[in-house]
């Protein structure tokens, strides 16, 4: 690996830009554990102060660094810079309102999320203690909780591209599967009713760009297949 | 930013979905039969009598309706998820699925009129 790595980093200032544009950076190679995160702070910190894009955790967990890197989405903080292509083309995701540089209006996305209501709703009085699952009943979960909410998966998918007004989307859908599977929630019926809708689910087109571009490798395909098998049992 | 076209749940969408399933594996059944009838006639085994007594045939002529009945339903579906999917204003839309529907329906009762010799 070369001492210094190229980027190519996508830049826009609604308020002043007239275009979006990409511009070079050189970042020096501090090691095989380099990510991508660590090159952006670099160039926030030492070269660019008005570089924008969001963070937190880095470690993988808040999902708040969701970007498209090398043309693939992503985690900037998990990927690690040995082993991209350079220049390292780094835009925002795609499909989303750019609000500035990497930084993109995720209120859309998050109001998709509320859409399938991701509580516990229940008909049952409260017990005195906790709801409780077997083992296995805890397992169905398993695939569906670890979502952080990045985006990866959901700016990934072309049917949300075209129709991302109606369409709920990967990761809103994965989520709905989860509560859907979850066995102390009371209202899969209710859930179903919801979901049932040529544009909100059976817009996804098996398609699999969210299964690539999860970075904790879920795969919001099969919960959505589960949606529709759930359906399809119902009407049987 | 808050996208307002949220028209909720139409509660529709299952039967598109499980038609086009329904329809496909019709056609894989189906479609392979008369491309084997054609690679008889053309390898000489059956002759053009032969060829009309197998066409003629009540099974032929039910497993005929039967694919093009599944034909036109998995290509009307097909079509539909396309315009649905590229065409977003809901006039043009619905025009076109219409059109579409029309379009279809007369193919297929026509190929229906000629499977079955209606009208002599």
């Amino acid at each position: 690996m070369a001492d210094m790595i190229t980027l190519s980093v996508f830049r826009y200032d609604p308020e002043q830009d007239d275009a979006p544009s990409m511009q070079a950076y050189e970042v020096p190679f501090t090691g095989p554990g380099m990510k991508l995160l660590d090159a952006l702070n670099y160039i926030k910190w030492q070269l660019d102060g008005t570089l924008t894009y969001r963070r937190s955790c880095g470690e993988g967990v808040c999902g708040s660094d969701g970007l498209n890197i090398n043309g693939v989405n992503g985690l900037a903080c998990i990927t690690p810079v040995a082993g991209l292509k350079q220049p390292i083309h780094v835009r925002p995701l795609p499909s989303m309102h750019v609000i500035r540089d990497l930084v993109v209006d995720m209120d859309h996305f998050f109001d998709q999320y509320r859409q399938i209501q991701p509580w516990l709703k229940t008909e049952t009085p409260t017990p005195e203690h906790e709801r409780l699952q077997t083992p296995e009943q805890r397992a169905e979960l398993d695939g569906s909780y670890e979502c952080i909410l990045c985006g990866c998966c959901t700016t990934s998918c072309p049917s949300w591209w075209w129709n991302g007004d109606r369409f709920l989307g990967p990761a809103a859908l994965l989520q709905a599967n989860r509560w859907i599977v979850d066995s102390r929630d009371e209202a899969m019926g209710e859930r179903l009713d919801q979901l049932e809708d040529s544009f909100r689910l059976y817009r996804c087109h098996q398609i699999m760009n969210c299964m690539e571009a999860c970075p904790k490798e879920l795969n919001p395909t099969a919960a959505i297949n589960n949606i529709k098998r759930k359906l399809l049992a119902r009407k049987s | 930013m808050n996208f307002a076209k949220e028209p909720g749940a139409a509660h529709g969408g299952f039967s598109d979905w499980y038609w086009q399933r329904l329809s496909a594996v019709a056609l894989a059944l189906l479609l392979p039969l008369p491309f084997f009838l054609l690679a008889a006639v053309y390898s000489g085994s059956i002759d053009q009598q032969g060829l009309l007594d197998i066409v003629d045939h009540f099974v032929s002529r039910l497993l005929h309706t039967i694919l093009i009945v599944a034909l036109m339903v998995h290509a009307y579906m097909g079509l539909k998820v396309i315009f649905e999917d590229y065409v977003h204003q809901t006039g043009w839309r619905v025009a076109l699925i219409g059109a579409m529907l029309l379009v279809m329906s007369g193919f297929g009762i026509w190929w229906l009129a000629i499977i079955w010799a209606w009208g002599g």
